[in-house]
């Protein structure tokens, strides 16, 4: 199939009216629309990962009985199986479309450098979380056990999150921005099939 | 659904459902791997101000496969509540620990493909710039792997216990 260069006019429209100054409504349509679609896209696999590693489904359907229980519901004697992946998605879905639409009202730049901060955290903080029980297990010399908590390594990992989308050029913010939206999966989905592993596939 | 079972049989029921997903699993699998072939080929300068894309889907054809996909999730989340019931417990009792994983992970790709839709058809309404032309090419590769992957799991947990059988 041969195409004109004119194929991809709209956006040569958009091109000649953004360096004019003069953006059409329709013009900004597009783009709150193509900010809130890359911003819901990474805060959708982001949380996802996190509401799975987590456990926190929105609710919990228990399909042999055919109910329903808001946020994580352990099954009592004789209601089968829980489901918790729909409570997932729903949670991933609401938090990724107000994150969207919040996103749309942000200064751009404001937002890329959030995105840093909030990725930069999700790596962060389950890796102090992992050092920290790789230590109290083979290095501590006295009872560590209460150190055992997600929330003890989330000073450091906040700081050090902080500290690395401070000092990240511009250029690279810019660059990495987009590229969240394949970063951020991928790496969800290596978080969630190590998890995966230990569950079943090395039993 | 005892107003459907009450006109179908169940086991009739969930097969239909199973070869409806499958189906669509299938248009959907073609569609994108099209794409991806499109996507993956370089553009050529022909002559004067012509570009040779190659056979690149319009950017309706990104809405007809956002349309299918989201349907076939519907479709599988459905199915799902008769796997978690009827197909996973007994593959739990006969310890094909890597059919459960494989499953579960299926159910985090396809998830993870819905989250990216939204860009993924923002991304196609230009499918002639080249100013988001690797996020564009690199999330049709994602999603494609996404669903090849959904298609062989689905496939082997079927093979084991279809929800119809």
């Amino acid at each position: 199939m041969t195409q004109t260069l004119d194929a991809g006019g709209r956006f040569s429209q958009f091109d000649s009216t953004r360096a004019t100054g003069a953006p059409t409504s329709t013009t900004q349509m597009g783009e709150k629309f193509g900010t809130f679609a890359v911003t819901f896209g990474i805060a959708f696999t982001l949380g996802y990962t996190v509401f799975e590693a987590l456990n926190w489904p929105l609710f919990t359907y228990m399909p042999a009985v055919g109910r329903t229980y808001f946020w994580l519901h352990r099954p009592l004697s004789g209601e089968g199986p829980p489901m918790y992946w729909y409570g997932w998605i729903v949670t991933s879905a609401i938090n990724a479309f107000v994150i969207g639409a919040i996103a749309t009202i942000v200064p751009g730049h404001w937002l890329r450098r959030a995105a840093v901060f909030f990725c930069v955290l999700a790596a962060l903080w389950p890796a102090a979380l992992a050092a920290l029980r790789i230590y109290i297990v083979g290095w501590a010399t006295f009872d560590a056990d209460f150190l055992n908590s997600v929330w003890v390594p989330a000073g450091p990992a906040l700081v050090g999150a902080a500290v690395i989308t401070y000092y990240v050029p511009s250029r690279w913010v810019e660059r990495l921005w987009t590229s969240w939206l394949l970063l951020v999966p991928i790496g969800g989905l290596g978080v969630l099939g190590y998890s995966l592993l230990q569950q079943w596939f090395l039993r | 659904m005892a107003i459907i079972f009450s006109v179908i049989r169940e086991d009739t029921f969930w097969k239909i459902l199973l070869s409806v997903h499958f189906m669509l699993a299938l248009v959907l699998l073609a569609a994108l791997t099209l794409q991806v072939v499109t996507a993956l080929m370089p553009a050529r300068q022909v002559a004067g101000g012509f570009v040779d894309r190659g056979p690149i889907p319009a950017a309706s054809y990104a809405t007809l496969i956002v349309v299918v996909y989201l349907v076939e999730a519907l479709f599988g989340a459905w199915i799902y509540i008769k796997y978690r019931t009827y197909v996973r417990i007994p593959m739990e009792e006969l310890r094909h620990w890597w059919t459960v994983g494989g499953f579960d992970f299926k159910e985090h790709t396809i998830s993870m493909g819905v989250g990216l839709l939204p860009a993924y058809w923002y991304f196609w309404q230009q499918p002639a710039s080249t100013e988001h032309a690797g996020v564009r090419k690199w999330l049709t590769v994602f999603l494609a792997l996404g669903v090849w992957y959904g298609l062989i799991i689905g496939h082997v947990a079927n093979y084991f216990r279809g929800v119809g059988s």
